[in-house]
């Protein structure tokens, strides 16, 4: 069982998209970095975050945070939204494509390009929905 | 003749209240008195939809598809109704219907229901801590009221895990959004729920309705106060375009409204308000002086807060779509219009869209008239007809004898009138358009005539009809009275129409313009679609080859489409056009032709360019109308169209 947000769900994460994922055929080669924040953690409601980066389709960097913010590292693009929706994400009952044009995932910059990531992130979105099977409740 | 009572207790079986049922529309105009025959007291009463007819009609459907089981609460909901018959009244008026027989069945369901079979519904922690929040009477988890929502709200193929609650104040919307997230739970706004109900039978419900959690009913937020000397007026989130309208013009003011039953808080966030008065009097962020607005975080603000960012900007471009409004906004201070003594209805008949256009542009550009559109025949047929049969034969008689496809219609004072009648051969004043009103069904009935006939033959029929003498003989044939177009109600109703029809604002085009009754008559027993958009006016032939674009698509397609309407903003550099399709929403092979038309119209439009399509305008009207139109779009890209389809793809998934 793998929690979301936990320390092994980093670890499990890197290793499945580093072995699964072909940088150019499944990740398109892109070069990117991402700042999910995720609020509203129950039971505590509290706010974390994970920091994402590809470089030519090759994960550099995938760390987790508390806080809504990464100190280390700016991202080129935010997503933001409350646990549940990255629940309805990582569960698959609801794309990622969606939760931002339903609002519910806020994008910081153009949402033009935001979306235009979606495809090129579906890899590793997929690997996360894989690896991850324990929620807070 | 049968009595009221008579047909007040017709009895009906379950089944036939059923086929009664699939045919509403959920146009919503029984939750507000248009017709001063009153408004529903259990509605009123008890608020949530299950209390009003479209969501008993609702609920019938729902019961009989299985959906939901009856619970204790539906004996409450059925008891609620004295089948007082005003629902019968409003609903007969614009969709033919008789909702009370549907009232009357569910009754008779209910008192032959064995009592050990309703089910007992249990109060949750989130139930507790939304009552805690609005009070134990507003919030609830019962299955019958929450199915009621469907098609307005809620799709028809989830679970019914869903919350209803009602506050009646900013603070207590506030509150249950800090619930809401604190607990997970997806929420969305309702008001009238029309804008959803349009888009339900289609490809886009999926998108636009909320999959699960907490629907925010914001009916209770009830605030209507006039300013005069401001001219503004303070709205809640629970009035509608037609009380607004009703409370202005007690102060001799007009508000820029959009459909009767339209909610102004909700019109204003989610197009902006789309009408005919636009280009005088403003589109969106021109409509309002202040919001009030609750953010996704229950963060309560107001535009007029000066600290605040600019809440006035919006990214331009195709991707800019957004399927739910990003703050609801509970409190709208809105603008008001002066009502000038000497206004008055100039309409300009046309047998082609090319001159038509070409008059609402110049008219636009030169800043004539308050309100300005061309109107298609079958609008004209649609909204003057009281029946479905009288309006598909009041367009026959139009196209074929008259060749009258098109109106440039036009509200103005009297100085703009002459200007109007100066620059046309000939016009169709308030007095004949009495007379088509209130002559409707005689109107139709001459489709076979000698007269009709003799008529046609003319050279210019439309010239000899409004300008020459034959308009008298046509005002004698239609024998225009209340009572005569009363006649084609049925019988119990006869004597309230006549009524109606007596109403000097029934007949008055200046009034049904601002108060917009009659084009929920469009969503007779059946349902349109009506995309379109704003397009740049620069190009005369790019705009008209638009709009064939979409005709084109309706031939192919093999569905029943028309223009509906044409108006200018600001000051004619842009044009809303909206380009309907009637069809039947109980059939899903038509609806899926509906869906390919939204997905493929709006595709079509981006590669034209120099558009705004309907799905681009959704949830952009807090905005300033210069962030919104501009600035000018360019056609997509190859690229850029490839993009277009995954995303949709993403948001419509295997159903595109």
């Amino acid at each position: 069982m793998v929690k979301f947000l936990s320390e092994e769900w980093i670890e499990i994460g890197k290793k499945y998209i580093l072995e699964k994922l072909d940088p150019v055929k499944d990740l398109k080669s892109i070069t990117t970095s991402l700042l999910g924040v995720v609020e509203h953690i129950p039971p505590d409601d509290i706010t974390m975050n994970f920091y994402l980066e590809l470089e030519g389709g090759k994960l550099i960097h995938f760390i987790v945070n508390t806080g809504d913010t990464f100190d280390e590292k700016e991202a080129t693009y935010e997503i933001r939204g409350n646990y549940g929706t990255y629940k309805s994400v990582l569960q698959g009952k609801m794309s990622l494509g969606i939760a931002v044009l339903k609002n519910r995932l806020k994008v910081k910059g153009s949402k033009m390009q935001a979306l235009k990531l979606i495809k090129p992130l579906d890899g590793v979105i997929v690997s996360l929905k894989e690896i991850t099977d324990e929620f807070e409740d | 003749m049968t009595s009221d009572k008579a047909i007040a207790v017709e009895k009906i079986s379950f089944k036939d209240a059923v086929e009664i049922a699939k045919k509403g529309t959920h146009c919503g105009m029984c939750r507000f008195d248009f017709l001063e025959s009153g408004v529903c007291p259990a509605g009123r009463k008890h608020g949530f939809l299950a209390y009003w007819p479209q969501g008993r009609m609702e609920l019938v459907q729902q019961l009989d598809s299985g959906r939901v089981k009856p619970t204790e609460k539906l004996i409450d909901i059925v008891n609620s109704c004295s089948l007082c018959g005003i629902c019968d009244k409003q609903c007969n008026f614009t969709t033919q219907l008789r909702p009370e027989k549907v009232a009357k069945a569910l009754k008779d369901f209910v008192d032959n229901f064995d009592k050990n079979e309703f089910q007992n519904v249990s109060e949750d922690d989130i139930l507790r801590g939304l009552r805690e929040i609005v009070g134990e009477e507003w919030a609830t988890n019962d299955p019958c009221i929450i199915a009621s929502y469907t098609m307005s709200i809620l799709p028809s193929n989830t679970k019914l895990n869903y919350y209803i609650v009602m506050p009646e104040n900013t603070e207590q919307v506030s509150k249950i959004i800090r619930f809401a997230n604190k607990n997970n739970i997806p929420f969305l706004p309702r008001s009238g729920g029309t804008a959803f109900s349009a888009a339900a039978p289609t490809v886009l419900a999926k998108g636009l309705s909320l999959e699960q959690g907490i629907v925010i009913d914001l009916y209770r937020l009830r605030k209507l106060e006039i300013h005069p000397e401001s001219c503004t007026a303070t709205v809640g989130a629970g009035i509608t375009m037609f009380e607004l309208q009703k409370e202005a013009l007690k102060n001799k003011l007009r508000a820029l409204a959009a459909e009767a039953g339209a909610h102004v808080c909700s019109n204003i966030v989610t197009t902006g308000i789309i009408s005919t008065w636009g280009n005088r009097y403003g589109a969106f962020a021109d409509n309002f002086i202040d919001l009030t607005t609750v953010d996704d975080e229950g963060d309560i603000k107001k535009h007029s807060d000066w600290e605040r960012n600019n809440p006035y900007s919006t990214e331009p471009g195709f991707t800019n779509l957004s399927l739910t409004p990003h703050n609801i906004v509970t409190e709208a201070v809105v603008k008001l219009h002066p009502i000038f003594d000497d206004e008055e209805v100039v309409l300009v008949p046309f047998d082609n869209l090319r001159d038509a256009y070409r008059l609402l542009i110049k008219l636009g550009k030169r800043g004539v008239g308050l309100s300005l559109a061309v109107l298609s025949r079958k609008y004209l047929a649609e909204f003057l007809s009281p029946t479905l049969q009288i309006s598909k034969d009041f367009d026959y008689v139009c196209k074929n004898y008259l060749k009258l496809n098109y109106v440039v219609s036009v509200i103005c004072n009297q100085d703009d009138k002459k200007i109007v009648e100066d620059m046309v051969d000939y016009t169709i004043d308030q007095s004949l358009m009495k007379s088509l009103i209130l002559g409707a069904p005689r109107f139709s009935t001459l489709k076979d005539s000698e007269f009709m006939k003799i008529l046609s033959e003319e050279e210019d029929p439309l010239n000899a009809i409004f300008a020459g003498p034959m308009r008298d003989h046509l005002e004698k044939a239609l024998d225009p009275s209340p009572e005569n177009v009363s006649k084609v109600f049925d019988d119990d109703l006869q004597e309230f129409f006549k009524k109606v029809y007596s109403k000097p604002e029934m007949t008055d085009i200046v009034w049904l313009h601002a108060f917009r009754i009659l084009p929920t008559r469009m969503l007779r027993q059946q349902m349109f679609m009506g995309p379109g958009g704003a397009m740049w006016t620069g190009d005369e032939n790019h705009y008209l080859n638009w709009i064939q674009m979409f005709s084109d698509m309706g031939d192919k397609l093999n569905v029943e489409h028309s223009l509906g309407f044409i108006t200018p903003l600001d000051h004619g550099k842009f044009a809303y056009m909206e380009y309907d399709y009637y069809y039947d929403h109980n059939d899903p092979d038509v609806c899926d032709r509906i869906s390919k038309i939204v997905v493929d119209s709006m595709e079509q439009s981006l590669v034209m360019g120099k558009v705004l399509t309907i799905l681009n305008y959704l949830f952009k009207g807090i905005y300033r109308k210069e962030h919104v139109l501009y600035p000018l779009a360019e056609g997509i890209s190859k690229e850029e169209q490839e993009l277009f389809k995954e995303l949709l793809e993403t948001v419509l998934g295997e159903e595109l």
